[in-house]
């Protein structure tokens, strides 16, 4: 379980708020995480299987381009992980496991993160963008597609959340 | 100077990993590659992702408006997330679905990973198959993909309202939902 040396959520929103706000700025656009997964993927797909790779349509905008792991939100993704390691280890809060509910089984949680990674993978390239893209982004823009991925997620999340309520809690 | 500022290709992958190391910091300090935090909120005993997701967006909402109103932001040089109205809608319902299960999203699931979780590098390897998933079935998906376009459609835009009126609506919501979230969150604990 969580040691609990978390800062205040309203602290580590604010900093994470000037984050996004600093990239509007500098970069001319927001956050991002999830295209990193399917720019991945496609590159994946290409060193196994590259006819297959190159009959995939939407995999296009990633594979038809000069030099594709050269890309602002996979470096941006880099930099998620160095920044995120760097705040678990100094804060002493860095530990290998394999973090599940106490009422799931090692099994189970297997399961659980690769089929609930398949829906947000599949989700995210639905809306255009994940929780950073489009709710974090588009959010702060204001912008519509912003605000109605995020009352959608959430609606539907408590809506299912009886279901799965024995995996967490 | 007037931003956006990057020049070239370079500088804007330098600062990608500079912005992206912040990003990571902040997640992880508030304790969102946490997958029992990050859930919480869908069984009412955390609520550590709408305060700061909600905060976030409200600072960073607050000066992108702020900045441009100072022209110190050109707004038609800004990306704007596009609006696909149905596709957002189905894609944030699915997501919800996916984020109680996995107990992560792709951001969070690198802080998870990058916090010694390897329930998060499975949700990822998830994530990635889920996106192979979608460019398979795209051509079937595509007219949907494509429907309900919206461009750079925001709240200010479409009804008219000055961009401060809605700020000042959204902190008032999310001042009352914080608060609520603090006296549920003492109850619960």
């Amino acid at each position: 379980m969580a040691k609990n040396n978390f800062w205040s959520p309203y602290i580590a929103g604010a900093g994470l708020g000037l984050t996004l706000l600093a990239t509007f700025y500098l970069a001319g656009w927001g956050l991002g995480a999830s295209s990193a997964f399917s720019l991945l993927a496609s590159l994946g797909v290409k060193e196994i299987h590259p006819d297959f790779a190159l009959q995939l349509t939407y995999f296009s905008q990633y594979l038809h381009v000069e030099s594709p792991l050269r890309n602002w939100v996979l470096f941006e993704v880099c930099g998620l992980f160095l920044g995120a390691f760097s705040a678990a280890l100094f804060s002493g809060n860095f530990r290998f496991q394999f973090d599940r509910g106490s009422g799931m089984g090692r099994v189970t949680r297997l399961i659980a993160a690769v089929s609930g990674g398949i829906m947000i993978g599949f989700a995210s390239r639905l809306a255009r963008g994940c929780t950073s893209g489009v709710a974090l982004s588009g959010g702060a823009q204001l912008a519509i597609g912003g605000w109605i991925f995020v009352i959608a997620m959430f609606v539907s999340g408590f809506a299912v959340a009886a279901l799965f309520r024995r995996l967490w809690t | 100077m007037t931003g956006p500022v990057v020049a070239s290709q370079e500088m804007g992958l330098v600062l990608a990993v500079v912005l992206g190391f912040f990003f990571g910091l902040f997640l992880e300090r508030g304790g969102l590659g946490n997958p029992h935090k990050l859930t919480g909120v869908f069984f009412l005993t955390d609520f550590v992702v709408p305060k700061v997701m909600f905060t976030a967006i409200l600072v960073a909402s607050v000066g992108f408006y702020l900045v441009s109103d100072l022209k110190l932001l050109d707004l038609n040089r800004v990306w704007i997330v596009p609006t696909f109205f149905w596709p957002q809608i189905a894609g944030g319902a699915l997501f919800g679905i996916g984020f109680v299960v996995s107990g992560y999203c792709p951001g969070t699931a690198v802080a998870g990973l990058a916090s010694g979780r390897l329930d998060a590098l499975v949700t990822m390897i998830g994530i990635g198959i889920g996106s192979l998933i979608f460019a398979v079935v795209y051509p079937v998906l595509e007219d949907f993909y494509q429907s309900s376009p919206m461009g750079a459609a925001t709240i200010p835009g479409i009804t008219g309202v000055s961009h401060w009126v809605v700020l000042a609506v959204l902190f008032i919501i999310a001042g009352l939902m914080f608060f609520l979230m603090e006296h549920f969150g003492r109850k619960a604990a």
